[in-house]
């Protein structure tokens, strides 16, 4: 029953990966790229791992998903149906993707999996959260910073955005303003 | 997982393979849900537009049917028989799957929601997770449509769309973490159950009664998150004052300009829909869900069923009574203007959600923490469980209100000297 | 709300800060609870009322219009007489500005004398403006203005309506708008005897009375609004208009033959009716019209009376 419910979804992954890659439309493969991280998702419920399933919906499909269709619709204006370049000859692709294909298999199946038959052993949402906060601390924490430094970025570049625009009303009160607070100051 | 077994017990099919009774079970569920949601639907449209016209000097509709319930039915068969005009410019299959990826998640968050005491349908342990990944997807909807239009302002208007959203979404998820720390899990289903007792105080105080009322509200920490909940709950759905994508005088419908028929009832269900389904979320998480006045009696004396009726009619209670300040609220306020609405979320709503996460925290140090995992500096362990909640609450509310004011002052811009214009 | 000027700048102040902080969010919600609980009491009747449902749930409930609301004139007769107080003066006629009455005077059928009464009194409803000057200018207090406005029909026919149509008792003008009837009434009576009495038999009674309705005669409904008028085509032209209506064509014809052409007598001719024909609608309201024209244009022509 596991195994068909894998099919399905498994199939569902590589078909809308296989479109994401194929499709002429930008949107539609922003668009596939979406389905692909549902089934993600679904397989990680599948898993029973509820917390990641959930985080990857939530943070791919709620966020991800939408800051990529927003960069394409804010830039893609003028090319909707045209590829940006054409493609080589079609041998080329054949032996690139054979390559690669080549590399990956024996790269994973290399690997030693630990497949076994038992139950996996449950990691809930508490204990995510204890790990995080005990043996991967040191991680949490440098993600934090990697976060807030792209924020203080996007303000940044918010800021100089701003300072380049022509000033409006407002820009000039305030600026007088600041010209009066300094006269009462009485700074030179 | 009760009602599971009831309805398998209802089924009895003999010889069945389990999946099959499985999977009838949830269809019967899942088919319950989805008629009680549209009827909800129906009387909540039936109920804002009489109770605004009451409110505007005027009657609203009251011609078809008794009182007019039955104004929605006639509006459903008018939206089903008007012409479906797809432009011809547009991306078919988007155009056509938007209002779908818009309604479906919100019906799979009703899924998740206690309906009483004993009736959810999917108990899942990171329930209020989900919530929020699912009510993320329905912005995805809002963007095919905004671009399968191929209109620039409808594109225009689902960017501003999903700005709002995306705006309010922080702060709804940062309020919630304030009571995912009071009840130390993510499961919806429980946190109805933690709300028993009285005021404030909980079950704490032995021998005092189930009264069904020590909902999260009536803490300080379980006050701010409300209310910052609450108005993002009304940004999310797009209800005044934050109704800016669906207002008329604002770029014509924004992303539903070009959609006409049924697939305009799809997202006008979906907003209905949403904003009931965070009214129950309210009510579940800040308000006690199902907990009420009667509702432990009736279990305590053995009359289970009762006593789901009871607590299924006490959501209700509190998920309409949300609703109609959400139709209140529409009366009385004007809209925010775009930039207003940006900056009410990320100034005012965002540092004091961030302030409510750490009283929460503090709240669950002074309340559940022992002497030692205070490294002793505060003597926790000598005071009885509703002391130590009775400190908490004193010590949350002052951080909470400084914060608050503190948080206003800031905000105001400063009274000015009259400021001469340049000529 | 006070102001203060400076150079350039106008500062305003509310005169309370009742809207910082959320404190003008909950005043608002008080506003609109308040216009709720009223929203369940009497209705708004009285201009000093601010909340309350002003509703009027047409068509059960209708607002009562002032007396002296119009729209579109209806003729008066007496109740007892059964007289009609119109004496075909021709006032209304010749005032209204887009010139959708049309007169005809009665004749005494002896003496064939004009009496102060009409013969046929039409009116288009579909193209009066319910100016009013009509009934401002009736020196008889014949032809007043009704306040009924459910007035649709399907065709346009029944919307030119003639004396049948018009006739309401003077008790139906007297409950639409009494005291402006107070204010008419002697006057007008004093001045229906004086018709009267140059009145012979039933000239100048209204038909319903005059001619108690054989059972397929066009009825005219005279309590309520609806005006019947004038029946759809196909009902053959009544033998007098007819016959009245051939003399007119002839007459405008030597007209015509003597004088410049006069403008409405054309179409006469060619839509002259035979008695007893049945017309098609239009056709025959044409006719009827044209031959009220070339009759008024030929009797002036002549230096006919008045």
């Amino acid at each position: 029953m596991v195994t068909v419910i894998f099919i399905a979804i498994a199939s569902l992954i590589i078909a809308s990966a296989v479109l994401v890659v194929i499709s002429r439309e930008i949107v539609r493969a922003a668009l596939w790229l979406i389905a692909t991280f549902f089934a993600v998702g679904a397989l990680y419920l599948l898993l029973e791992a509820e917390f990641i399933g959930v985080a990857q919906v939530l943070v791919y499909v709620g966020a991800v998903s939408i800051l990529i269709l927003f960069a394409i619709m804010l830039t893609r204006q003028h090319e909707r149906h045209e590829p940006a370049w054409r493609a080589g000859p079609w041998w080329i692709a054949l032996a690139g993707v054979i390559g690669l294909a080549a590399v990956l298999i024996t790269t994973i199946g290399a690997v030693p999996w630990r497949l076994t038959d038992d139950d996996l052993p449950v990691s809930r949402a508490p204990q995510l959260g204890t790990a995080l906060m005990r043996e991967y601390l040191l991680p949490f924490q440098l993600a934090a910073i990697v976060l807030l430094v792209a924020l203080i970025g996007a303000v940044v570049i918010a800021m100089e955005e701003r300072r380049r625009r022509t000033p409006t009303l407002a820009d000039d009160i305030a600026a007088q303003r600041g010209a009066a607070d300094r006269a009462e100051d009485g700074t030179p | 997982m009760n009602r599971t077994i009831v309805i398998s017990q209802i089924l009895v099919i003999e010889q069945a393979p389990g999946w099959l009774v499985a999977a009838l079970n949830h269809a019967i569920i899942a088919g319950v849900l989805l008629i009680g949601g549209a009827i909800t639907m129906m009387l909540q449209v039936w109920v804002e537009r009489r109770l605004i016209a009451r409110m505007q000097d005027r009657l609203g509709p009251n011609r078809v049917g008794p009182e007019g319930i039955l104004q929605s039915i006639a509006d459903g068969i008018k939206m089903f028989t008007k012409e479906d005009i797809i432009p011809r410019a547009a991306d078919r299959w988007v155009h056509l799957l938007a209002p779908i990826v818009a309604l479906a998640p919100i019906a799979m968050m009703l899924a998740v929601l206690p309906w009483g005491r004993g009736l959810v349908a999917v108990d899942l342990e990171v329930g209020v997770l989900y919530i929020a990944a699912v009510s993320s997807i329905s912005g995805v909807g809002l963007m095919m449509a905004g671009w399968g239009s191929r209109n620039t302002f409808a594109l225009l208007g689902a960017m501003r769309s999903i700005a709002q959203l995306i705006a309010y979404e922080i702060p709804l998820i940062i309020a919630l973490l304030g009571i995912v720390l009071l009840t130390g899990g993510m499961s919806l289903a429980r946190m109805p159950e933690l709300q028993a007792g009285i005021p404030l105080f909980g079950s704490s105080i032995p021998g005092a009664p189930d009264l069904g009322l020590g909902w999260f509200i009536f803490t300080p920490v379980g006050l701010l998150g409300g209310i910052i909940f609450f108005i993002c709950a009304l940004a999310e759905g797009e209800r005044t004052p934050f109704d800016i994508p669906e207002a008329d005088s604002e770029i014509v419908a924004g992303y539903m300009t070009e959609y006409s028929g049924m697939k305009f009832a799809v997202f006008y269900i979906a907003q209905y829909l949403l904003n009931f389904a965070l009214a129950v979320l309210s009510a579940v998480v800040f308000l006690g869900g199902w907990q009420g006045p009667g509702v432990a009696w009736l279990a305590d004396a053995g009359l289970g069923a009762a006593a789901s009726l009871l607590s299924l009619l006490w959501l209700l209670l509190k998920a309409w009574g949300l609703f109609m300040l959400m139709v209140v609220i529409r009366a009385a306020v004007p809209r925010l203007r775009v930039d207003q609405l940006m900056s009410f979320a990320w100034k005012y709503l965002l540092p004091l959600a961030l302030v409510n996460v750490a009283s929460a925290a503090l709240w669950v140090g002074l309340t559940e923490w022992s002497s030692i995992e205070w490294g002793n500096l505060l003597p926790v362990d000598g005071l009885a469980p509703w002391q130590r909640i009775g400190v908490a609450a004193l010590v949350t509310a002052v951080i909470n209100l400084g914060a608050t004011r503190w948080v206003l002052r800031i905000n105001r811009a400063p009274a000015a000297a009259p400021v001469v214009v340049p000529a | 709300m006070s102001s203060e000027q400076q150079p350039g700048v106008i500062v305003v102040d509310r005169g309370h800060p009742a809207t910082r902080d959320g404190r003008g969010l909950v005043r608002g919600i008080g506003v609109v609870l308040r216009h709720l609980r009223d929203a369940f009491g009497p209705r708004l009747e009285r201009p000093e009322q601010t909340s309350g449902v002003f509703t009027v749930q047409y068509p059960e409930e209708r607002t009562p219009l002032p007396e002296a609301s119009r729209n579109l004139p209806i003729l008066l007769f007496d109740d007892d007489s059964g007289h009609e107080l119109c004496t075909s003066c021709y006032q209304c006629e010749r005032i209204c500005p887009p010139q959708v009455i049309h007169i005809t005077q009665a004749r005494d059928p002896a003496s064939g004398k004009a009496v102060p009464a009409i013969d046929e009194f039409i009116l288009e409803y579909d193209a009066c403006m319910s100016c009013g000057l009509c009934a401002e200018v009736c020196p008889f207090d014949a032809i007043k203005m009704d306040h009924a406005f459910e007035l649709s029909t399907a065709t346009r026919d029944p919307l030119t309506v003639d004396r049948v149509g018009l006739a309401r008792p003077v008790s139906y003008y007297a409950q639409l708008a009494p005291q402006a009837w107070a204010e008419a009434r002697d006057g007008a009576m004093k001045k229906l005897q004086g018709s009267r009495r140059r009145r012979t038999g039933t000239v100048g009674m209204t038909p319903a009375r005059a001619a108690p309705a054989p059972a397929d005669a066009p009825a005219a409904p005279i309590a309520d609004a609806a005006p019947a008028g004038e029946p759809a085509g196909g009902e053959p032209v009544p033998a007098s208009d007819a016959k009245a209506a051939r003399l007119a064509a002839i007459r405008a014809r030597n007209a015509a033959a003597t004088d410049a052409p006069a403008p409405d007598a054309a179409p006469a001719p060619a839509g002259e009716p035979v008695g007893g024909e049945p017309m098609p609608a239009g056709d025959a309201k044409a006719a009827r019209l044209a031959a009220i024209r070339a009759r008024n244009a030929a009797r002036q022509r002549e230096g006919g009376d008045a």
